[in-house]
């Protein structure tokens, strides 16, 4: 198939995977994790302080135990998703410490927004797994927040979740609350129940808080994005192709620590990285090297035969306009179409990470549903064609009335929940709303008629008092 | 009354062979025809076209419980008056000359006739003096017309001006419709009412007439 993207040859892809080698084995990468160092170093591996440098047969043997694919599992069963390979989900926003209101006002995320927005999930035709830190609580204490997150994600939705990262000891409580709700820390530990996001500090190195959470994860079983974020041109060369090989370097260091302490752990091949605004200094996730490093990040997690994460509704705009809807479109579209398979920051993200909107989690959960309905495949069969038909409506004839038609009407077509068809007169009588307009309405008509998915309440009782005894003790 | 009730739910469903089943099997038990026309099946249709407008039903179920109406009132027709079968009155419908578009017509006319009208759906490409000639033919209520072009909406304002000067313009009522047509043109033209879709325009036909 003719395709205008930039398609990466088995050349070009060996030679980022050569420049990434070099970068491994002669400048290393640091990990600022005890355990870390100690596994790197039991393994043979070449350390020099907390650099660790790498050997490509090492990398190699790494990526050999790398599941190509792997299910996570939801609450409830019917939920359950599939990542890899032609499966992609699409996942909320993360890590916004603002919410941007219908009027385009800045304020504080709350604990009672993290809920709406579990909510929202919950209710989501579109979104197939619930998220982690989609907004930051302002109202909390920031050293036991992760503990309410994992409460509401568990609680407030029966989908899939993301677990938290936040530390080694923040990795270990997400794994007991997930054990607690599974009834028992070995019904977890060959059955991924949660993928957390554990980014590299580029250039080349690991924070302590996310070596100790991967290691704690993948030992549990439990799945990882590892993931990159560079700015071209601060944290990373400026050009595309040297911030592939940078990233690259720093996603395999994490996916060998990852198959060092534990072979076939589900890790996923991650990065977001984008340029950095040469006039103002900001990362910007609108631009359009965004949607270029997620197609050949999407490519070179399949020359690893790895899943793949990229995303997502991701824009610079601090309100749901035109620009929001185009960057997040473009790139939502890119991630989908290249074969991006856990796409992060679906929905609701606002002005470069900083702020969820309600409003704009519709938008997006909106373009999810659309890009899904696009990558349907269609079956060009003998049926789904059905000349007999078209031979006998014959020549002038129409199809509405064709009980054909009538069969497929609902299910054949997309039906969108929220993008306008009406003529203009129908418009105007229906207020002349813009789409963010509609999209508020929505949200309130959504968030009232949210039912609590249900739980066992021996489960819920033992989840709320473990994080109420974490909180006192 | 129950049967009744059944035939509006069965109608909703679009299902033409149970209708007319039920249709007979209420004539059968004694109804009359004007109840179960007007009870059961218009009170469907009313549904309908309410579910059409929300956006509950799609255009194809809309048809569906259109042509089971259909399908029931040619059950019933032999049994009711000329007046009853008429229903609220007689439509002449018709796409203007030199437009060739009859899909949205055929809605219309299809929407119209479960309303309870009866309907003269003359086709497309129809001249001035063909439709004042169906008017009189069929001492029609209400003439509606249709244009999808914005190069063919001008045969709106001259069909309506030989309506004129036929004598015939105060005996019908004159509704506009199509694509690029709204409430301003049809104010222009003189015309009495414009409908933005199927629906409303049995609606708006309705309200017409009463």
């Amino acid at each position: 198939m003719y395709d205008r993207m930039q398609e990466l040859g088995k050349e070009q892809m060996t030679r980022i995977h050569d420049a990434s080698m070099d970068i491994l084995k002669n400048t290393g990468v640091i990990f600022n994790e005890e355990e870390a160092l100690e596994i790197f170093k039991k393994n043979g591996f070449r350390i020099d302080g907390k650099i660790v440098f790498f050997e490509e047969k090492d990398v190699e043997q790494a990526l050999k135990t790398v599941p190509k694919r792997f299910r996570v599992y939801a609450r409830n069963p019917e939920k359950d998703v599939e990542i890899g390979e032609d499966d992609f989900v699409f996942v909320p926003g993360y890590g916004a410490p603002y919410v941007i209101t219908p009027q385009g006002d800045q304020r504080e995320a709350t604990m009672e927004d993290y809920d709406n927005f579990c909510k929202l999930v919950h209710s989501s035709k579109h979104i197939n797994m619930n998220g982690w830190m989609m907004v930051e609580p302002s109202d909390m204490p920031h050293e036991t927040v992760h503990l309410d997150l994992n409460l509401s994600n568990i609680l407030l939705c029966d989908k899939a979740f993301m677990g938290s990262p936040v530390s080694r000891a923040g990795a270990v409580e997400g794994l007991e609350m997930a054990a607690i709700a599974w009834g028992g820390k070995e019904k977890i530990m060959d059955k991924p129940v949660s993928v957390s996001l554990i980014n590299s500090l580029s250039p080349l190195q690991f924070s302590d808080e996310m070596a100790g959470s991967l290691i704690e994860l993948a030992r549990h079983g439990q799945a990882c994005v590892i993931a990159s974020l560079i700015m071209a041109g601060a944290s990373g060369p400026v050009t595309l192709d040297g911030v592939a090989a940078l990233q690259n370097a720093e996603i395999l260091a994490g996916v060998t620590l990852s198959q060092l302490v534990r072979q076939g752990a589900p890790v996923i091949y991650g990065s977001t990285s984008s340029a950095m605004d040469m006039r103002t200094g900001a990362l910007s996730i609108g631009a359009p090297e965004l949607s270029m490093n997620i197609s050949f990040t999407a490519q070179m997690a399949r020359f690893y035969n790895m899943p793949s994460r990229s995303g997502g509704g991701l824009t610079d705009s601090l309100f749901p306009d035109a620009q929001a809807g185009i960057e997040s479109a473009l790139a939502l579209y890119t991630a989908a179409r290249n074969g991006i398979n856990f796409m992060l920051h679906s929905c609701g993200i606002l002005g470069s990470y900083i702020a969820m909107s309600y409003e704009k989690f519709l938008l997006d959960e909106e373009t999810c549903g659309l890009i899904r309905h696009m990558f349907r495949p269609t079956p060009v069969s003998d049926d789904s064609i059905d000349a007999e038909m078209i031979k006998s409506v014959g020549i002038g004839g129409q199809y509405l009335t064709h009980p054909k038609t009538f069969k497929l009407c609902r299910t054949e077509l997309y039906m969108t929940d929220l993008m306008s068809r009406m003529n203009y007169d129908a418009w105007t009588k229906a207020g002349k709303k813009r789409i963010d307009q509609v999209a508020e309405d929505k949200v309130s008509q959504r968030l009232a008629a949210y039912e609590r998915p249900d739980i066992d309440p021996g489960i819920e009782k033992d989840l709320t008092a473990y994080v109420a005894a974490k909180k006192n003790g | 009354m129950s049967d009744l009730k059944t035939i509006t739910e069965t109608l909703l469903t679009g299902d033409g062979e149970k209708v007319a089943e039920l249709t007979q099997a209420a004539l059968d038990a004694g109804l009359s025809a004007k109840e179960i026309l007007n009870q059961g099946l218009i009170a469907g249709m009313d549904i309908v076209g309410a579910r059409m407008e929300s956006g509950e039903m799609f255009i194809p179920e809309v048809l569906m419980s259109a042509q089971a109406m259909g399908g029931a009132v040619e059950i019933l027709k032999p049994l009711l008056s000329d007046e009853d079968a008429a229903g609220g009155g007689t439509i002449v419908l018709g796409t203007v000359k030199g437009d060739l578009h009859d899909i949205g017509k055929n809605l219309v006319s299809m929407m119209m006739e479960s309303a309870g009208f009866k309907v003269v759906n003359m086709g497309v490409d129809i001249d001035p003096d063909a439709f004042i000639q169906a008017i009189k033919d069929n001492d029609a209520d209400i003439l509606a017309l249709s244009a999808l072009l914005t190069t063919t909406m001008p045969m709106m304002a001259q069909t309506i001006k030989s309506i004129e000067e036929s004598g015939l313009r105060d005996k019908v009522k004159i509704l506009v419709g199509g694509a690029p047509v709204n409430q301003s043109y049809a104010d222009e033209i003189g015309a009495d009412g414009y409908a933005p879709d199927a629906g409303s325009a049995s609606k708006l036909a309705k309200a017409l007439l009463a």
